[in-house]
């Protein structure tokens, strides 16, 4: 078992023991694909998300977790907010610049659930409509530019 | 492995609770486990020193703590020596460097000559006959003025201190025996 896979093992089981609050994983999926993990979350109560659903999803490359996975929103609730584009890219800088091996899929998830939260109005980016037509399919291979720390 | 391993947890949780959350505070922050051949950074975060140095390695300018971003170097970290730890290496590891060494300074030695404690125990004296041309016995005043200590034996140097200090002995002895002749 490669060390990428050992630490995904331990990370699924200690989301098993203890989810956070609004998150939630389908086990049995990530047994069969341990690389591609569908993780739910729940707009937080007090953000203008509650009660609303979306569904991340996680992709690790063999350098886990000294490279950060590729994290976006999929599905048909696609979050409007200034930081998600339109096709589920998220721009958020621990997910490329700012990554760090101690940070885990939960640490993540709770990062995307709190930049939610302190969303005072709900908008798409303002180049969302050009990122959306020329962007990669890949959202670490866009060069972000983190310049907006307050939502 | 890993659902034998969760099962074992599981089943464990209950009666040895405590104990597994012990285990976790000497877990390593990068790879989850316990760490292994273990190194603490100056910010008090645990690693193992393979992960440790593989993350370093990822970024090499922009060396952070992955847990607090602290500024972090690989000469800068402590490694950890437990009681039960054995140093055998993974063999699988050829390319990584060894753990930084600890380091360890000696004690000030204190009161070693009572009679010539000139208060700081660094004054030293020696006594001799001044015999032609060379001083077998030297008189000689040394203050102890930063001059480097004994090497460490073991070590390269205090293998070859010892061989030196062997011909020495020898060539003094030759001269003593000369002398009593001529």
């Amino acid at each position: 078992m490669t060390s990428m896979e050992k630490r995904l093992h331990k990370e699924l089981q200690l989301l098993q023991k203890e989810p956070p609050h609004g998150v939630k994983i389908d086990v049995e999926s990530i047994h069969r694909n341990l690389t591609e993990w569908i993780v739910d979350l729940e707009g937080a109560q007090e953000s203008l998300y509650r009660g609303e659903k979306f569904q991340l999803l996680f992709k690790f490359g063999d350098r886990y977790p000294f490279d950060s996975p590729q994290v976006m929103f999929i599905g048909n609730n696609i979050p409007v907010h200034p930081h998600v584009y339109s096709n589920g890219h998220i721009c958020l800088s621990i997910l490329t610049d700012d990554w760090s091996p101690a940070l885990s899929v939960t640490s993540v998830c709770l990062s995307i659930v709190s930049m939610l939260s302190s969303c005072t109005e709900k908008k798409r980016p303002p180049d969302n409509a050009l990122y959306v037509k020329t962007c990669s399919k890949n959202p670490k291979k866009t060069r972000w530019f983190y310049h907006d720390d307050e939502v | 492995m890993s659902a034998t391993d969760g099962e074992e947890a599981g089943g464990a949780s209950g009666t040895s609770g405590s104990a597994e959350s012990e285990n976790a505070m000497f877990e390593c922050n990068i790879c989850l486990d316990t760490a292994r051949d273990a190194v603490v950074s100056m910010c008090g975060h645990l690693f193992c020193w393979p992960c440790l140095h593989t993350w370093l390695e990822t970024r090499p300018n922009r060396k952070t703590c992955p847990v607090c971003k602290a500024g972090i170097s690989k000469e800068q970290v402590v490694p950890i020596y437990g009681r039960g730890s054995t140093d055998k290496k993974d063999p699988r590891e050829k390319e990584m460097p060894p753990r930084p060494q600890g380091q360890r300074s000696e004690p000030e030695q204190q009161g070693a000559f009572p009679g010539f404690g000139f208060g700081d125990g660094g004054f030293h004296m020696s006594f001799g006959i001044g015999a032609f041309p060379f001083g077998i016995f030297a008189s000689s005043f040394n203050f102890n003025n930063g001059r480097p200590g004994p090497p460490q034996p073991g070590s390269a140097n205090h293998a070859e201190e010892q061989v030196l200090s062997k011909v020495f002995l020898f060539i003094a002895a030759i001269f003593m025996v000369w002398l009593l002749l001529a």
